[in-house]
């Protein structure tokens, strides 16, 4: 039963409240009810009217009605507070899953300041101080992740119980703009791409006489292939050659190099391995079931590959009224409309 | 400015996060509230009281820990115990009022989460109510709502500790709140219907109070004497009556027993009039406000714990909160145990009807004597008696009290055996209780009934002559005599001794001997030749007695008669009705006001007003915005559209769009904001030059038709 009522509730509010990345706080979308402090005021009042009623005090009873109409006040100065305010989703984070992703959100107080804002996500709750009127603020609100691909927060919960705490105001943003997740990282067995570029396959680090090599130790993670293996035998030392030849000769990280493995673990290994090459600025390409990126280096490569990770097989959420503005991408893509108008 | 934790954080950790400000507030608004108690709390609880907050304190600071469970259990069992021991067994409302402090005093040492905190804010504003029961001056009235402000200040820090604006815009921010909840306030104040007891609940406090008490030995007056407290005070509907006129009738004792004077009847319990039955067991306090009729007076009384109320000989009762006894006195129908207002009239003199003859039982009951004791008076009654008839007795006793050399004093001899006789032949030094006692004692020995008086004599005129103090120092009691024929007269044999006592006050009538208030040293009538000090006294008194008369003696009965007044047949429920459309009134005002703000809240920041402004431009040239279109490709129709503001219109959404996407610190908002605003009167300008719009109309923002419609999108982009 309670479940019933909850899920009606749940469907009021989402009806009441469209996803949307910019979200106007107005009478129409603000809730506000009393606090556990305050009904236990109200029961104070109501024992402070009777103590005026019985002992026939008047300035009992004035006490009693001032504080009534403080509380009226309160409750209009916390509605106040969040009234005119505008949150706008400026940036939906990434990182790995199980990590917190960032969502960062600005607020902008409209007519009256805004004070003692707390924003919460899931059970993380963010404090955001005092918005000046007429200024704005930025805030990072972390959600929790649990699985690879787009994150979209359900409820973003923004509270203020300012001035006495004897009330709280409250909305919800239901942004559109989703995060996006990584697969988490998990060290991948040594393997064996399937997908050979010309000659050199990507294990085929067959290195004598290069020169141009790199010498480093051996640390965690380094690939077997690439321990110095004739050295070790000689030296008893765990040498890691880095290879010029490596940034001629792009890896290739293939999807179908984990045979019988379980598809997201596939994606977890990938990732360690978009990582650990990122890491070493190594050139390399990523193999996915439609969908192929070309061997670069880099950072934002290795982001790129990351992305398209995250995003493999999954679909992009949307709101009920679909309007994909806010994400990076969209905001790339506007700047280049811009560009491309300021061009004509 | 930001940190974030996790909600469902254990409680320890908030311990440390109540912020040090919101507690300093706290124990602030504890001090105040602690002071109008001050004279009724014993010494150890107000040190204890102390001490427990500043342990809290100097915790907050770091400097010592708070008491763990045991210790904590230890102290409180300790101080329960040395409060029962001190109390031991007697529950009033007094040492509830001592045991409810100590409950506050120790919730200092649990004072650690935020919850706490408003347990602690709770007890506070009930200890401020608790304060109003025993203290309504206006001063006071004003320092316990101050204490209740100094709580909300706190409560404001609490949630949020870093408070814009410090502390000047919280006390300007509480301020604003109560101005604009006033006029609510006042409105509930005098309609809020004001209700019978729901049930009992005497107020009997243990303390003992200064006023005159129902029996009398010789020397009790004379140590009220040495009080200024005031014991009523009273308006005139007409003239005040001359000082020697203002004899306050309070009770008569008519039985002398070991030398005190009591009252008889009243030794079983039983009293006649009082309704144990009549629930619930209050003092009705309130008189009425209606105009005073030119024979009419207002009383307005301080608690005395007692029944009696004063009264000028030859009153009737005008309010139904006193009632007349035989003896031309009157009684309230509970122990007046705050302060009373009742009115009274003077009967019309030529009016009175010749008394009828005593009867036998009242004769009894005031011819009575002990047996035994005091000789020489006696002798000298009879010798009265033989000369002449009863009204000659009398005369001959005031003649011996003017023309032999009495002493009026308020440091009379110590009189143990035979008092009476050793002051009429003896010392023949005393106050006025004792030539009283004496004068009854003389006459009843002449066999004329006769009854000791005690009330008081005089009264000071208030500030600005408006209405008359009458103060513990004016106590007094006096003798009237049942004279065949013309019914109970007065005799005062002090107005024989020192006239000036009756003529102008006890101040003049002690001047010579310099006693008046000696002891006192604190009293602002003990200075009465020092104008400014008088002066101020007197003023406050006014100030604190129209806030009496007209706020704290605010009840039901001034109620009634104030909404009669309004106009005809309004009753307890309609005041209820009125209450409920108040209060529903009062909602819906707040919330029209709140919808109209919201309504003006809505208006945005300088850059959105911008931009809707463009939209509207846009709009009147043929090209209206298409809903979530960005403002780059609305830029690009418009340039399609009117070529000449092509360029305008492309920079304006460019501008628009950085505003909206830049990182926040790298802004000059005005700037841009300037620019903005002068590429829409360019690109205004060009559109009106190529005709397309004639008139370029500024709506008030508020007016605009599309602001009334929400537009959660406007202003921003879709692709």
């Amino acid at each position: 039963m309670s479940r019933l009522i909850r899920s009606r509730l749940q469907r009021w509010i989402n009806r009441r409240i469209p996803r949307s990345d910019v979200q106007l706080l107005t009478q129409r979308n603000l809730f506000i009810l009393p606090t556990t402090a305050g009904v236990m005021f109200g029961m104070l009042l109501l024992i402070m009217l009777i103590t005026g009623i019985n002992y026939q005090n008047s300035l009992i009873y004035l006490v009693t009605f001032l504080l009534g109409a403080v509380f009226v006040g309160a409750m209009h100065q916390t509605h106040r507070n969040l009234s005119g305010l505008e949150l706008t989703l400026v940036l939906a984070g990434e990182g790995f899953a199980g990590d917190d992703i960032l969502f960062r959100l600005r607020a902008t107080a409209g007519k009256d300041e805004a004070i003692a804002l707390i924003l919460s996500a899931d059970d993380f709750s963010v404090r955001l101080g005092h918005v000046p009127s007429g200024q704005s603020m930025d805030v990072n609100v972390p959600v929790p992740s649990a699985f690879r691909g787009y994150l979209q927060p359900d409820r973003i919960r923004i509270e203020t119980r300012f001035p006495f705490g004897l009330l709280k105001a409250w909305s919800w943003m239901r942004p559109v703009s989703a995060g996006v997740v990584f697969p988490r990282p998990i060290v991948a067995p040594d393997v064996i791409s399937t997908l050979v570029n010309g000659e050199e396959a990507a294990s085929s680090c067959s290195v004598q006489g290069n020169d141009h090599a790199e010498l480093r130790p051996w640390r965690d993670g380094d690939m077997s292939q690439r321990v110095m293996w004739k050295r070790y035998a000689r030296s008893g030392q765990m040498v890691v050659a880095q290879w010029e030849a490596d940034k001629g000769s792009p890896q290739w990280l293939d999807f179908n190099a984990f045979p019988g493995t379980d598809h997201e673990l596939r994606f977890s290994y990938l990732s360690w391995l978009v990582i650990e090459r990122g890491k070493s600025g190594a050139r390399f390409g990523l193999n996915l079931p439609g969908q192929v990126i070309e061997p670069d280096s880099g950072q934002a490569h290795a982001t790129r590959c990351l992305r398209s990770l995250a995003m493999w097989g999954e679909e992009k959420p949307r709101g009920a009224l679909a309007e994909p503005h806010g994400t990076r991408r969209n905001v790339d893509s506007t700047k280049a409309a811009a560009k491309a108008g300021a061009g004509l | 400015m930001t940190f974030w934790r996790r909600t469902a954080s254990e409680p320890d950790k908030q311990a440390d996060s109540l912020p040090s400000l919101a507690l300093l507030w706290l124990i602030a608004s504890f001090a105040l509230l602690l002071t109008p108690q001050l004279d009724r709390l014993p010494i150890w609880l107000i040190v204890v009281c102390i001490s427990l907050a500043s342990w809290r304190w100097l915790a907050q600071q770091g400097h010592v820990r708070l008491p763990g469970r045991w210790l904590r259990t230890g102290i409180m069992l300790g101080l329960v115990a040395v409060y029962l021991i001190r109390v031991q067994g007697s529950f009033t409302v007094d040492t509830a009022a001592s045991f409810f402090v100590l409950a506050v005093g120790l919730k200092w040492l649990e004072t650690r989460t935020v919850r706490d905190f408003y347990v602690l804010f709770y007890i506070l504003v009930y200890l401020a109510t608790v304060n109003f029961l025993f203290h309504q001056e206006i001063h006071w009235a004003l320092m316990n709502i101050g204490a209740i402000a100094l709580l909300f200040i706190g409560l404001q820090v609490l949630n949020a500790p870093e408070l814009p604006g410090g502390m000047k815009a919280g006390w300007r921010r509480l301020g604003i709140m109560l101005l604009k909840v006033l006029p609510m306030v006042v409105l509930l104040f005098v309609f809020f219907p004001r209700m019978a007891p729901l049930w009992s609940v005497p107020l009997v406090s243990g303390e003992a109070r200064t006023g005159i008490s129902e029996t009398m030995r010789p020397g009790d007056i004379s140590s009220l004497a040495q009080s200024s407290e005031r014991a009523f005070r009273v308006t005139f509907g007409g003239a005040m009556p001359d000082y020697r006129d203002r004899y306050w009738r309070g009770l008569i004792l008519d039985t002398l027993d070991d030398g005190t004077w009591r009252q008889s009847g009243y030794e079983s319990g039983y009293e006649r009039g009082y309704e144990p039955d009549r629930a619930p067991g209050r003092v009705d306090v309130d008189g009425g406000v209606g105009e005073l009729a030119p024979r009419e007076y207002d009383v307005l009384m301080e608690p005395t714990d007692q029944r009696w109320a004063f009264a000028l000989k030859g009153s009737e009762a005008a309010s139904s909160n006193v009632i007349e006894e035989s003896d031309d006195v009157f009684r309230f129908r509970r122990p007046a145990d705050s302060a009373v207002r009742y009115r009274l009239a003077r009967e019309d003199t030529a009016q009175r009807i010749p008394p009828a003859a005593l009867k036998a039982e009242d004769a009894r009951r005031y011819l009575q004597l002990p047996a035994a004791g005091n000789p020489r008076a006696r002798d000298l009654a009879e010798e009265l008696r033989r000369k002449s008839d009863d009204m000659g007795v009398v005369r001959a006793l005031l003649t011996r009290f003017r023309e032999q050399p009495y002493y009026y004093t308020l440091r009379p001899p110590k009189m143990p055996d035979n008092g009476i006789d050793s002051l009429l032949f003896d010392e023949k030094r005393g106050f006025c209780a004792h030539y009283a006692g004496a004068t009854t004692f003389v006459l009843r020995s002449a066999g004329i009934p006769a009854r000791i008086v005690v009330g008081y004599q005089g009264g000071e005129s208030g500030a600005g002559g408006e209405y008359l103090i009458v103060r513990q120092y004016d106590a007094h009691a006096w003798v009237e005599a049942w004279i065949e024929g013309q019914g109970w007269i007065r005799i005062d044999p002090t107005a024989a001794i020192a006239p000036d006592r009756i003529e102008s006050g006890l101040r003049d009538a002690v001047a010579d001997e310099g006693s008046f208030l000696e002891n006192n040293w604190m009293s602002a009538q003990r200075y009465g030749d020092v104008a400014i000090i008088q002066w101020a006294s007197l003023q406050l008194d006014r100030v604190n007695y129209q806030w009496q008369r007209w706020i704290v003696g605010y009840q039901g009965q001034s109620q009634l008669n104030l909404m009669s007044r309004l106009s005809g047949g309004f009753g307890m429920r309609e005041l209820g009705y009125l209450t409920a459309g108040i209060i529903g009134v009062g909602l819906l005002i707040a919330g029209l006001i709140s919808a109209l703000q919201a309504r003006g809240g809505v208006r945005r920041d300088g850059h959105g007003k911008v931009l809707e402004a463009w939209h509207n431009v846009c709009g009147r040239a043929g090209v209206p915005v298409r809903s979530g279109e960005t403002p780059a490709a609305l830029a690009a129709r418009l340039a399609v559209a009117e070529p000449v503001t092509a360029d305008c219109a492309r920079l304006f959404a460019q501008m628009i769009n950085s505003h909206y996407y830049r990182p926040q610190s790298a802004r000059d908002d005005n700037d841009d904001l300037k620019r903005l605003r002068r590429l829409l009167a360019t690109m205004k300008r060009q559109l009106r030059r190529a005709g397309k719009i004639r008139t370029i109309m500024f709506w008030p923002a508020m007016l605009r038709p599309a602001m009334l419609r929400p537009k959660p999108h406007s202003g921003k982009h879709r692709d």
